[in-house]
Order: structure tokens, then C-alpha cells, then sequence
């Protein structure tokens, strides 16, 4: 256990963002471990637990770098999980770029200064965007090309890029970067979850690529994982198997409806540009290509091995 | 003595055949019985032995009839071993009972277990009876059967009825019923002789009066059965087996009832009487019986071995369905015909001026049922429906609504390929009739097969992939790689790759020999199915060399294979542009997407070996072309030899 320092047995964690979805995964692994001494929760939300410090950072603001600074030095932590991430795009683009991509470089900063051992940042498999020329499964080194349609996956490429930087200036820190598919479950809300939510799901007439889900439970062990794993940079977090898209929508209990690719991109844009857009613009290129993630790294660098086929995971949709 | 011998065997026979010996029991202990008490004068001998024997033979036959009583009413009797079977009224089997004295037969059953409870101590030994002796012996170890009084209660005369049932197919209803119908005759006659012999010699008691007894009883029962046997063969067969029983019963109680005495009478002068004249009176009595018992035991044997097996208890319920002495009628018909010839049978009683018409009708609608099951039965049909719906299924993966849960991360769906065999199996060995040569040569393990790309529509891949596992099973599931265009195209991407194409690129093709795959690239790509007709069979530029790179880099041998028939498969035509769709062009074929029934051959040529090259010629341009022309060259003079050899395109 590297992450323990000298001298002290018991781990303190700070998570930022630990309302989200992530978080909430986490935190409830977190409270159950009992090398875990305390978590430090850095939001602007206080969450339940007997372990949580609540400490309120707002990371949008221009004084969270400080903030952050003085939090993570006042005692010093093992790790820090910077969760607070969206899950989807949303309408307000400007404020979802401050988010991720202003509030990361101040976490990094922050962590810089106060020489964190351990950062964990989540990431998606989505970032190495589906296009035709993908390999059959995308290694963690293969080019992220996101989506460029997509605010959303393009901020995440770019918070990829900081983070990357950021191991590089401190490669004494262990820095890992959590490339998760698309997780599915019952207690998340995320595109995936609520495009196969649906009764009918429009798909493109005439192609079927290949999906990968990750179950929520899986992607609470991923991340609790990564607290000790004696590893560092990415890792693909994908579940066990692969399915078309068709299937996927028909495990979660909806059916398939095949709509010709120019129409349905002309409706999805329309319905876009008029504000009653349900389904991201950006979906349309991932359910048109594959993007297969390879998990073999995580398996032998992390030590996760998914419980749960996708098929399980989307069939746990259909139960929630 | 004919009897003695067929009596014997089916002892040995079931001794053999039956690990449990509760079921026999019955008969053989009566023998060994019967033997003891006649050791008195060896004439006794001889009868009992005979008698014995007849009681073996019979509760042998009873089993038989049991089987097939328990079949026809579908009693599965679980559980349930021979004795125990024994020990309950038989008669409970088949269907109605006639109104048989069942007290009677019980109170019978008592009377004639008491006697037999001590064990024989010594053997008879005459010279006649040799086997009998032997059977004493092992009977004496055998203990005592309780339900000894129903075994014996058959008649060696219905024996017939298997016999029947195997030679003579038409009449096969009759002759169960028959069976039946005898073998509930012979219960009822056991009975009732029982019974009225106890009742004739009362209290008399004495050493030979368990003996006499038991003769008499015999001597009436056997007597019974043959007026049963009379009565249902010459009589007018009765309208349904309900009656058919009844009257036999009736008769075999009647018989039995009025022979009690004359038996008794008959036991007793035989007993005065020295052995000579018995034996000779045995002898005068059985020819009649031995007659119709020869045959019955001989060619009775065959069912005989089986039935015991049938009737084990130990057999699954499922497998009782079918044990019937009645085979189906015909097998293939199935259940319509089996069924239809209930109503057939119970037309048969119906008055003379009904039953042709009636019969008329039920032939002909079995005969319908037949054409219609074979029909659906039929293997063409089957497999047309099952082509069918591996097409569905191909259309709708095409369409993307496909689901599938087990693909593999390349995107090949197995069922799917699985369901589509009857199409494919149809285009391969029917429709292109594909010949390969040289199979052999592709090593196991990893391997990149470097074939001619050819055809307007590249089912090339597909064929290779197809005639790899067929013709080497042993080896990894193949795969073969395609260019990205095809992804780009709806439909056809999407199909391809649920067949097992994979994107042409390093990642994957090194992944794939990584999994010791034999590995199908066209170096061609896409320019060998763009060129016109005319050119066919001319192979075009290599690529770059990124196969030859791969080999030299994963250490994989090269296997140079020559397809010809794919060109006039699909021929092109012409090119429509068709860039909205994401394809470069749709190619005009004679059949539009369907193939021409050309003759494929294939020939795998020796492989290449790379294995005295450093992984490092890879990047040693030189090295990477001259392979690459190597390869070129032997799949062009390969090309060159099968065009030669062919004689034409279609046929052949």
C-alpha cells in the first residue's frame, strides 16, 4: 500500500464533485472501507455519511484554486478523486466548460502545490470518438479524436490533455485516468441510460455497432480500486462483452427503430436548434461507428476484472 | 421333451437378464415346489417338472403381457419390481376387469402360499430332468415368493399374441387384444381353480395333499385356458376388448370351476397310477399344448428378451411411452397414424355394412396426415424454411436491429453465422460447388492467407473463411480482413462484420495472429473489385506491403492462395457513384446483389516461411517488396495453372 505514508495507518481521501453519480458510487464504498479514516468532501452539496469533512468549494469560481490549496494542506490527504464531472452535455455550454475544464486545472493546480500522492480522474471511453477507422479495440494509447460536434466529448478530451500534462510535470505523483463506457444501471442518469430508457430507440438503418457497458457496481469497484493500485495513466473501464447496439436496446426493453441515417440527422438537429432536444446530437456518431475499448490494462495494472456482462447492465435498466 | 427345453430356457434367459430375481421368483420356486413334493415316485417327477416348467413359461408370458397392458393403458406402474407387480391382481392392467371373484382369488392366493413356505431340501434327480434338477437347486436359495399365485397365470396358448404381433403387422390390434383378453382369462381360471379345488378336497390332509392340490389347480387352469384360447379364436370377435375380456373371463371361470374336479380326479389316479403310464399321459396330454408351445416359445424368444428390460421398472417414464407390443404403423407417419388406429380399431367391431366405409374414411384421412407430416418432415422443405430464416435474420442484423448477445469484440455473431449455414452451405457446396486444393499447407497457428481479391462483390472472404472450416476444423476460427469502405456502407457493413470481417488494420491483424488465427488479407483491396472485367485475374499493386511487414514482425507465415470463380461470380458491369450512401461507387452486376452460379476453385500454396528474417526487415523496404513480389508472383502463376485446368466457367 504505497498510498499510506509512513506512520499512518488509516487513509484520508478528498473527492470533489462527490454528488454526481461517481461520487455517490464511491462514497458509498468509501464509508464501508475501513482503512478509510475520513473523506474529505470538497462541493458546494454536503453528502450523507459518517466519515465525510464537508468543505465547500465552489470550483467555478475563480478563488477555488485557493481554496482548494488551503483545504488539501490544512491536513494533508492520500488521495484526491476529482469527480466533479457532468454526465451529459448540458444546455448551459459555457458554464459546463468552466466546470470541467476551468475547475480541473484548478484541482490540478491545487494538487501541484499541496503534493498529492494519489489523483484519480474520471474520464469516458467516449473520447476516443467512434469513427469507421477505429481498430476493433481502442488501447488506451490509441489517438482521442472525440466527437467534434460534441461540446461535451471535446471538453473531455481536453481535461484528458491536462491531465496528461499534469503526470508528466509530476511523475512522482500517481495520476489515473478512469476511461469509463458508458455506465448503466438503475441508480445513474446518463446519455447512455436515458437513450435506452426509451420505449422506442431510433437507431441508423443499416448499422449496428458495437457497444460496451459498464455496470454502476462495477464502476464503483473501478474507481475504489484505483486507491491502491500501484499504477499510473489510463485505463479503459469497460465491462465484460460486447453488443450491438440493437441488442443493448433490446436487453434494456425498448425496441430498436431504424430511421435512415439523413433524416434521422436532419430530425435530431432540428429538435436540437428548437431546445427540445432529448438525445444529444453527438449520440448519432456512436451509434453509428463502433468505439470498443480494450480493458486488458485495467485487468493487469489495476486488477479489475468486470462482474458484469453489458448485457447485464442493460438488463439492469430495464428492472430500475 | 420340447416343453422341458423351451420351459428351460427362458429361466436361463431371465436369471441372465434380470439383476433383480424378485420377478422371477414366482415361477420357479412353484417348480422347485412342485418338485419336492413329487419326489415320491419319479413318474410325480416328471409332471412337476413339467409343470414347473409350464408355470415358468407362463409367468415368463404373463410378464410379456403385463408390459403390454401396462403400455396400451398407460399405467406407469413406478417402482414398482416384478414380484411386487405379481403380487397385485395382473389383472388390474388392462383396462375393465371382468367380474372377476377377486376375494376369491386372494383367499386362493393365501391357500396356495401356505404350502410352499418350507424350502426344498433335496433335488430331484431323474435322469429325464436334468435342468429341473439344476433349476431345484438354485430355486431353493431364492426366497420365497409371496405373490406366487398370480404369476403362473398365463397360458402357454397366448403366447401366440406376440408372436402375431411380429409376424402378421395388419391384425396387430387384435392379437393384443386378444393377449389381453387370455391373460386375464388366465388369471380368472388360476383363480377360480384355486378356489374350487380347495373347495373339492376340503380338509383332506396328508403329505401329498399340498401336491395334489396344486396339480389339480394346474390341471383346471390349463384346461381353462385352452377353452379361453378356443372361445376367443373361433368365436366371433367381439365388438370392443371390454367384451372381448369379459367373455373370456366368463369362459376360463366356467372351464375352470367344472375341470376342478376332474382334475383333482386326474391328479389322484396319477398319483396311484406307477410313473410309466403318467408319463406317457403327460405325453399323450402336452403334444397338443407342446405344438402350439414350440412355436410360441421359439419365436416368442425374440420380444421375450426384450420385454424383460422393458419392464424394468428402472426405466424413466419417459421411455415407457413407446413399449407397446403394437409397433406404430409406420414409424415415419408418427403420432397422427398411431393415433388414428385407435378409431380403427374399435371400427373394426362395428357391423359388416359400416366398417368399409368407415375405414374408407380413417385410411384415408391417416394417409393425408402422413403426406402432410412427411411433407413438413421433409428434409428440403426444412431446410428451405430454416434458409429462410437465417435470411430474416441476416436482413435484420443488415438493418441494425439485429441484437445478438454474444458477438465476439470483432463483431462476428456466431448464431447468426450458425443460422445462416443452410444459405451458406447452399452457395458453397451446391450453387459454386468450391474445390480446394492444398489446404494442408496452412500451418496451425497463426498464418496470413494472402489471396486474390476478385468480384464486384467481395464474397471472396467469406467463401475462404467458409472453406477454411470446413476443410481444417482443426484450426482457429479465420477471419479476414476488409477495407474501411465497407464500414462506411450501411448494411453491407454491418453484415460483413457479423460475418467475420475485420477492418484491415495493424491493431486488429496483429490481435488476430496474436489469437493464432489464420488471418485472410487482399492486398489488392479495393481496386482489384474496381477493375473492369476484362482484367480479370490480373493481379493489381500489393498495397505497401503491410502483410509482409506483419509477418516479418509477428514471425506468422505467408500461405499464397489463388481463388478463380470469384470474377464471374459478379462481374462488373458498371459503377453507379454513390457517395451519399458512403460508398465510392455501387457496382452493376448481372444479378444485381445475388452471385452467378460459377465454379470456385481455391489453391493454398506453400506457405512462405519468414523465420530466418529479423523482426526488424520490417522496416527494411527492400526486404518488405521482395517478399511481397515473391507472394505476388506465386499467386499469379497459381492464378495462371487453375485457369489452365479449367474448362469452363460454369460447369464442372
Amino acid at each position: 500500500m504505497d498510498v499510506s505514508r509512513p506512520g499512518k495507518g488509516r487513509l484520508r481521501i478528498a473527492v470533489t464533485g462527490a454528488s454526481g453519480d461517481y461520487g455517490r458510487l464511491l462514497l458509498s464504498r468509501l464509508d464501508q472501507d475501513p482503512d478509510v479514516e475520513s473523506i474529505l468532501v470538497l462541493d458546494v452539496v454536503r453528502p450523507e455519511g459518517d466519515k465525510v469533512e464537508f468543505h465547500r468549494v465552489d470550483l467555478t469560481r475563480y478563488d477555488a484554486e485557493s481554496e482548494l490549496t488551503d483545504a488539501l494542506t490544512e491536513r494533508p490527504v492520500d488521495a484526491l478523486y476529482h469527480l466533479a464531472f457532468l454526465f451529459g452535455p448540458i444546455r448551459n455550454g459555457s458554464l459546463a466548460h468552466e466546470l470541467e475544464v476551468i475547475g480541473t486545472m484548478n484541482v490540478l493546480t491545487a494538487a501541484g502545490r499541496s503534493r498529492l500522492p494519489r489523483l484519480v480522474v474520471p474520464s469516458l471511453t467516449a473520447v476516443y470518438g467512434a469513427r469507421g477507422n477505429n481498430p476493433a479495440m481502442l488501447r488506451e494509447d490509441s489517438a482521442l479524436q472525440g466527437c467534434p460536434h460534441s461540446r461535451f466529448v471535446t471538453d473531455k478530451v481536453e481535461v484528458e490533455g491536462q491531465v496528461r500534462a499534469f503526470r508528466e510535470r509530476h511523475p512522482d505523483m500517481r495520476v489515473l485516468v478512469l476511461r469509463f463506457a458508458p455506465v448503466l444501471g438503475p441508480s445513474v442518469d446518463n446519455p447512455a441510460t436515458r437513450f435506452l430508457k426509451n420505449p422506442v430507440v431510433p437507431t441508423l438503418m443499416g448499422f449496428d455497432p458495437l457497444w460496451q457497458g459498464l455496470h454502476e457496481d462495477d464502476a464503483a469497484r473501478a474507481l475504489h480500486l484505483a486507491l491502491r493500485a500501484d499504477a499510473s495513466g489510463e485505463f479503459n473501464i469497460v465491462g465484460r462483452g460486447v453488443m450491438p447496439i440493437s441488442g443493448l436496446i433490446q436487453q434494456a426493453g425498448a425496441r430498436p427503430l431504424p430511421l435512415p441515417g439523413p433524416l434521422f440527422r436532419a430530425g435530431l438537429h432540428t429538435l436540437d436548434a428548437v431546445g427540445a432536444g432529448t438525445l444529444p446530437v453527438a449520440l448519432l456518431d456512436y451509434i453509428h461507428y463502433s468505439w470498443v475499448a480494450d480493458g486488458e490494462r485495467a485487468e493487469s495494472a489495476l486488477g479489475f476484472i468486470p462482474l458484469h456482462h453489458v448485457r447485464d447492465a442493460a438488463a439492469a435498466l430495464k428492472r430500475s | 421333451m420340447a416343453k422341458g427345453v423351451l420351459g428351460n430356457d427362458p429361466f436361463k434367459r431371465g436369471a441372465a437378464s434380470r439383476p433383480t430375481e424378485s420377478s422371477t421368483p414366482g415361477g420357479e420356486d412353484k417348480a422347485a415346489a412342485a418338485e419336492t413334493k413329487k419326489k415320491p415316485g419319479p413318474g410325480g417327477t416328471a409332471s412337476a417338472k413339467a409343470g414347473g416348467k409350464a408355470a415358468a413359461a407362463k409367468s415368463r408370458k404373463h410378464e410379456g403381457k403385463k408390459t403390454s397392458g401396462k403400455a396400451k393403458g398407460g399405467k406407469a406402474a413406478g417402482g414398482m419390481k416384478g414380484a411386487a407387480a405379481a403380487a397385485r391382481p395382473p389383472a388390474q392392467a388392462p383396462g375393465t376387469r371382468a367380474p372377476a371373484p377377486q376375494a376369491e382369488r386372494t383367499e386362493a392366493a393365501n391357500a396356495a402360499l401356505s404350502p410352499r413356505e418350507p424350502a426344498p431340501s433335496q433335488q430331484a434327480r431323474t435322469p429325464q430332468a436334468p435342468q429341473t434338477s439344476a433349476h431345484g437347486a438354485d430355486d431353493a436359495v431364492l426366497p420365497l415368493r409371496e405373490p406366487a399365485v398370480s404369476t403362473p397365470l398365463t397360458l402357454d396358448s397366448q403366447a401366440p399374441g406376440p408372436v402375431n404381433d411380429a409376424g402378421a403387422p395388419t391384425p396387430k390390434q387384435r392379437d393384443v387384444d386378444l393377449a389381453l383378453a387370455e391373460a386375464l382369462a388366465a388369471d380368472v381360471a388360476e383363480a377360480v381353480a384355486t378356489a374350487a379345488v380347495d373347495a373339492a378336497l376340503g380338509a383332506e390332509t396328508g403329505p401329498d395333499a399340498e401336491v395334489e392340490r396344486l396339480m389339480a389347480t394346474e390341471f383346471a387352469t390349463e384346461l381353462a385356458e385352452a377353452a379361453v384360447e378356443e372361445a376367443l379364436e373361433r368365436g366371433a370377435p367381439a365388438p370392443s376388448l371390454e367384451q372381448e375380456q369379459e367373455r373370456a373371463a366368463a369362459v376360463a371361470a366356467q372351464v375352470a370351476d367344472s375341470a376342478a374336479r376332474a382334475a383333482i380326479e386326474q391328479v389322484r389316479a396319477l398319483h396311484a397310477t406307477p410313473d410309466a403310464p403318467a408319463v406317457t399321459r403327460w405325453e399323450r396330454e402336452t403334444p397338443v399344448r407342446v405344438v402350439v408351445t414350440e412355436e410360441a416359445d421359439t419365436s416368442a424368444v425374440e420380444p421375450e428378451v426384450e420385454l424383460p428390460d422393458a419392464t424394468r421398472d428402472e426405466l424413466p417414464p419417459s421411455r415407457r411411452g413407446p413399449l407397446s407390443l403394437v409397433p406404430p404403423p409406420a414409424t415415419n407417419a408418427g403420432e397422427p397414424s398411431y393415433r388414428e388406429s385407435f378409431p380403427a380399431d374399435s371400427g373394426r367391431g362395428e357391423p359388416e355394412g359400416l366398417r368399409p366405409l368407415a375405414e374408407r374414411a380413417v385410411a384415408a384421412l391417416s394417409l393425408a396426415r402422413d403426406i402432410a407430416g412427411q411433407a413438413l418432415a421433409s428434409e428440403s422443405l426444412a431446410r428451405a424454411l430454416l434458409a429462410m430464416g437465417g435470411l430474416k435474420d441476416m436482413l435484420r442484423a443488415g438493418l441494425g436491429t439485429g441484437g445478438g448477445a454474444n458477438l465476439d469484440e470483432y463483431g462476428k455473431d456466431p448464431s447468426l453465422v450458425e443460422r445462416l449455414e443452410p444459405v451458406l452451405e447452399f452457395l458453397y457446396s451446391q450453387y459454386w460447388r468450391v474445390s480446394v486444393q492444398g489446404v494442408d499447407h496452412v500451418p496451425p497457428g497463426a498464418a496470413i492467407l494472402v489471396a486474390n481479391h476478385s468480384g464486384a462483390l467481395p464474397y471472396d472472404g467469406l467463401v475462404m473463411s467458409m472453406a477454411l472450416t470446413r476443410e481444417r476444423p482443426d484450426l482457429r476460427d479465420p477471419r479476414w480482413l476488409v477495407e474501411d469502405q465497407i464500414f462506411h456502407a450501411p448494411m453491407v457493413g454491418t453484415l460483413f462484420n457479423r460475418l467475420g470481417a475485420v477492418r484491415a488494420c495493424p491493431e486488429n491483424a496483429l490481435r488476430l495472429l496474436d489469437e493464432h488465427r489464420p488471418l485472410v488479407v487482399f492486398p489488392e483491396g479495393y481496386q482489384a473489385l474496381s477493375k473492369p472485367f476484362g482484367e480479370r485475374y490480373r493481379l493489381k499493386r500489393f498495397g505497401r506491403g503491410g502483410f509482409v511487414k506483419l509477418a516479418l514482425r509477428t514471425g506468422a507465415p505467408i500461405v499464397p492462395v489463388a481463388i478463380v470463380g470469384a470474377e464471374e461470380t459478379s462481374p462488373l458491369l458498371g459503377r453507379i457513384p454513390a457517395s451519399f450512401l458512403g460508398l465510392p461507387y455501387v457496382p452493376v452486376t448481372p444479378l444485381g446483389p445475388l452471385p452467378l452460379p460459377a465454379k470456385w476453385s481455391i489453391r493454398f500454396g506453400e506457405p512462405i516461411g519468414v523465420e530466418d528474417l529479423e523482426p526488424e526487415a520490417a522496416d527494411d523496404l527492400g526486404e518488405v517488396q521482395r517478399l511481397t513480389e515473391r507472394t505476388r508472383e506465386a499467386i499469379q502463376s497459381m492464378l495462371q495453372s487453375l485457369l489452365r485446368e479449367r474448362r469452363s466457367v460454369f460447369a464442372g
